[in-house]
């Protein structure tokens, strides 16, 4: 197992430079050009000139490459061209709110589509068969961005129920700690900021989650009707079992192996950062921050971002792998001996 | 078993459902649900009415600014967008300040200043007793270290506004020195007499004063420890998410001194999102709101501050190549254009016709300039007799300040008009950021764009066809007589001659027509009723400073 993980990690390398250098080619050879951006309506062909030049943006796309990437294998991500900071900096402030919102979408998905995928396939074609159905369709074809403003206008809008926008009311603001807001609230014990913290989250992650707990559902009622048809279920029922202890002990245990690939999977696309949920709600992730810089022809602070995702998406399929290979112990990825 | 055996024989059990039940039932709940969510949302505004959401919206001594995107930085030197000057416009000041309801400007800082016959020497008489947040003495040194930096050569080329205000050797204009003769005298001499450098030293842009000690201490960049003498001082900074200021105890001014403790700018990109927010309470004031949501926040209960704006939209023709070279091309082009009808129907009630470059408010002898009327016949005969049929157009896909419809939307009008003269428009439509890298290397006959005035004065908005540099000057008009009364103009002090001046520049253009005016466009803001006293000036941005709460 260690090898084949290590023969993983060096794939992942050559897939990371890759994606770098078609970002970097592509950042630079068809974007527009940040200087007018950054300078503004007074933006001479003189001043851009010269903004350029105070950036590199003159010399040959080469040496731009080598000299990016020479900065890469220091750590140096370099600096954004808007607002001069650090895009590691930039990156690592906004991960936690991803990160946050992602496993807080997950979670959502996961307990719910598990719960109606098996619910489907335990009573199929009974009503919750039926629902877990359109729930699946609706998931998956809804765009996201229309069913996050719906619910911006409804429950903040019509119900005024709650926020509309943003991560918590900025005066109860945690300051340090983890930037898990969540987290960081419950441990200090302001349950008044938790509560608000809470409260923010429930729109983005319930717009963020509807595609995952589609996919989840559909994927978990599948696998579950595949195993309740196994012979070791029909086994277990001839001997007495109890329904429910042969749905949750012998089938859903079993059934949980794709659902966990799934569900691994789900996870690292969520914390690419959901560019759309986050802009709509105003939620300070790296997904608003690739858009943003994506705007603002903001070269650095895109390039920062796409790495990071690719980043993370190969971990993340390496993690699923091995997760996979422990779970199931007729998975194996060495080849046999002899 | 008792499911296994039903699915097989093909009959349904006592727990299965029939398709088409089923879907009988989603029929039902699809129709009742609007119903409901109807009779859900007059309760709950009933209930709402008891209190909000429960955000720093709804607290009396906290106002809540919604905007649509996040400061570049705090630094008044390194800023150019109206983001990032919201919210230094309350943490600094400047010398000498815009009138709300004017261009004019009055002393600030300055307690009083002088101006040498010749236009090249500005005495200003610094206020004392003021204080940086930081405890610093406000003094001439403060004023000359704040301006000294973005002078060369140590301006940097992340300044986008120190050229305009303070000049450039290139040029030969602005800033040749600034010297203190003593603590609360600061003397500027200019390379060449520039009227309208008094109002740049009123402009929220590159003018506000720093304080020194923070330069020292923050090695020359404020972006993030923004230190002024304002009513405001700076508290936070979460990026992506907002901005909080606190009310400044110690500030100089009582009669300006701040009605608030504490200013929350919240940063939302989507505009739908923040008129929500407003009409939630989570918001007290929200900028940047269109025509097309205008509507929804009066009928959120929030009231809509209308104030007139600084701006132009216009179609620039290219005077230097193409059909349009030919001045009567040109002029046929304005009269194939009922302006009044297209404003009408683009803008409605949230725009005035353009009759003059600049907007009237700003230069009241603008409003006899009389442009071509629409006529559509000479139009269509001139383009006849000129062999014109076909044009291009270059524009930007979104809305502008200057034109909420969009860009597309305007050049599909003008098609319209220039297809009923019997020309054929073709229009190449950009995203912003590409359409500001075309529109210069692009061959094109007509282009949308817009001018968003900075200081004013009235250079600022009739120079754009004198400039040399084709990212300025779209147009490329190039006139002798016309580059000559620009020149005379910034030379020339304020009062009946000036105006004279700018008026001819005004007249200028209507005849030679090296652009098409179309109008200009308010500036909509939304506020809940507990506001008030909040005024947007016609100059720059809010001083919140005035605005109270319940």
């Amino acid at each position: 197992m260690a090898k084949y993980v290590l023969k993983r990690l060096m794939m992942a390398v050559l897939v990371l430079f890759g994606v770098v250098t078609i970002v970097f080619i592509i950042m630079r050879a068809f974007s527009s050009d940040p200087a007018a951006s950054v300078l503004g309506q007074h933006a001479t062909a003189e001043s851009m000139a010269a903004w350029r030049a105070s950036y590199g943006l003159d010399k040959p796309l080469w040496e731009q490459y080598v000299s990016y990437l020479a900065g890469l294998l220091h750590g140096d991500l370099g600096y954004s061209y808007y607002d001069h900071t650090s895009v590691a900096g930039q990156i690592m402030g906004r991960f936690p709110a991803t990160i946050e919102l992602a496993v807080c979408a997950i979670l959502i998905a996961g307990v719910f589509g598990i719960a109606l995928g098996v619910a489907a396939a335990v009573h199929k074609r009974s009503f919750w068969d039926y629902f877990s159905t359109v729930v699946s369709l609706v998931g998956v074809s809804m765009p996201v961005f229309w069913l996050g403003i719906l619910l911006i206008i409804l429950f903040a809008g019509s119900l005024h129920v709650l926020p509309s926008t943003g991560r918590i009311d900025p005066m109860l603001q945690p300051v340090g700690g983890t930037g898990f807001y969540l987290l960081d609230t419950l441990l200090s014990g302001d349950f008044e900021a938790f509560g608000n913290a809470l409260a923010h989250m429930i729109l983005p992650s319930v717009t963020l989650a509807m595609y995952s707990l589609a996919i989840i559902c559909r994927m978990t009622r599948s696998s579950m009707l595949d195993t309740l048809d196994e012979d070791y279920v029909r086994t277990a029922r001839a001997k007495g079992v109890r329904r429910r202890r042969v749905q949750t002990h012998h089938a859903l245990r079993n059934a949980m192996l794709p659902v966990t690939t799934v569900i691994g999977l789900e996870l690292g696309s969520l914390l690419g950062g959901a560019m759309l949920t986050e802009t709509i709600f105003a939620w300070p992730g790296i997904g608003k921050l690739a858009v943003d810089a994506i705007q603002q022809s903001d070269y650095p602070v895109v390039q920062g971002v796409v790495l990071l995702i690719g980043v993370i998406y190969v971990l993340m399929n390496i993690v699923v792998d091995v997760v996979y290979a422990y779970l199931d112990p007729r998975i194996t990825y060495t080849k046999e001996e002899g | 078993m008792g499911l296994m055996n039903s699915s097989k024989t093909g009959t349904l059990s006592s727990r299965e459902l029939s398709r088409r039940t089923f879907v009988k039932a989603m029929g039902a709940i699809a129709a009742a649900a609007p119903v409901a969510l109807n009779l859900a949302g007059c309760g709950s505004q009933r209930a709402s009415e008891a209190g909000s959401s429960g955000t720093s919206g709804s607290d009396s001594g906290t106002l809540t600014f919604g905007q649509s995107s996040e400061p570049a930085s705090l630094d008044p030197a390194l800023i150019q967008d109206g983001a990032s000057s919201n919210v230094t416009n309350q943490i600094y000041e400047t010398l000498v300040r815009f009138d709300e309801d004017s261009s004019d400007v009055q002393p600030w800082l300055a307690e009083k200043y002088e101006i040498s016959e010749d236009g090249l020497t500005y005495t200003f008489h610094l206020r004392e007793g003021v204080k940086f947040h930081d405890g610093t003495d406000f003094n001439a040194e403060a004023v000359k270290r704040s301006i000294d930096r973005q002078l060369e050569p140590n301006r940097t080329e992340d300044m986008p506004y120190a050229s305009f205000n303070f000049g450039s050797e290139d040029s030969g204009t602005g800033v040749a020195s600034i010297e203190c003769p003593d603590d609360y005298t600061v003397v500027f001499t200019l390379c060449a007499s520039s009227t309208p450098f008094i109002k740049n030293l009123a402009m929220q842009l590159s003018s506000p004063i720093v304080s020194p000690s923070a330069l020292d201490e923050y090695d020359n960049d404020l972006t993030e420890n923004p230190v002024g003498t304002g009513p405001f001082t700076f508290r936070s900074w979460d990026h992506d998410q907002s901005i909080v200021l606190d009310a400044n105890e110690d500030y100089w001014n009582d009669d300006a001194a701040p009605k608030v403790d504490t200013i929350v700018f919240r940063f939302i990109s989507e505009t739908a999102s923040r008129v929500t927010a407003l009409g939630n309470g989570e918001c007290d004031v929200i900028e940047g709101v269109d025509m097309s949501t205008a509507d929804q926040v009066k009928s959120a209960g929030k009231e809509i501050l209308t104030t007139e704006g600084m701006n132009i939209n216009y179609v620039v023709l290219r005077t230097d190549q193409g059909p349009m070279m030919d001045v009567e091309a040109r002029r046929a082009v304005r009269q194939a254009i009922d302006v009044d009808a297209l404003v009408d129907a683009l803008y409605g009630d949230y725009a005035t016709v353009a009759n003059s470059f600049m907007p009237v408010w700003m230069a009241p002898y603008d409003k006899d300039v009389e442009q071509l009327a629409y006529d559509p016949d000479a139009a269509a005969a001139t383009f006849k007799e000129l062999g014109i049929t076909e044009l291009t157009m270059l524009t930007y896909s979104s809305q502008r300040n200057y034109n909420p419809a969009g860009g597309q939307e305007l050049a599909e009008s003008i098609q319209g008009y220039l297809s009923d003269a019997g020309v054929k428009l073709t229009i190449n439509s950009y995203d912003w950021t590409t359409y500001l890298d075309r529109n210069t290397v692009e061959d094109w006959d007509l282009c949308a764009t817009g001018w968003i005035g900075d200081n004013g004065d009235p250079d600022n908005f009739m120079n754009l066809f004198s400039d040399t540099d084709p990212s300025i000057n779209m147009s490329r008009f190039a006139n002798d007589d016309y580059t000559a009364l620009i020149q005379k103009g910034t030379q020339t002090p304020d009062g009946d001659e000036r105006d004279d001046i700018y008026l001819q520049c005004e007249k200028m253009i209507a005849d030679q027509v090296p652009a098409v005016v179309i109008c200009h466009t308010q500036t909509l803001d939304g506020y809940d009723s507990s506001v008030k006293g909040l005024v947007r000036p016609m100059v720059g941005t809010f001083y919140l400073s005035e605005v109270s709460k319940g």
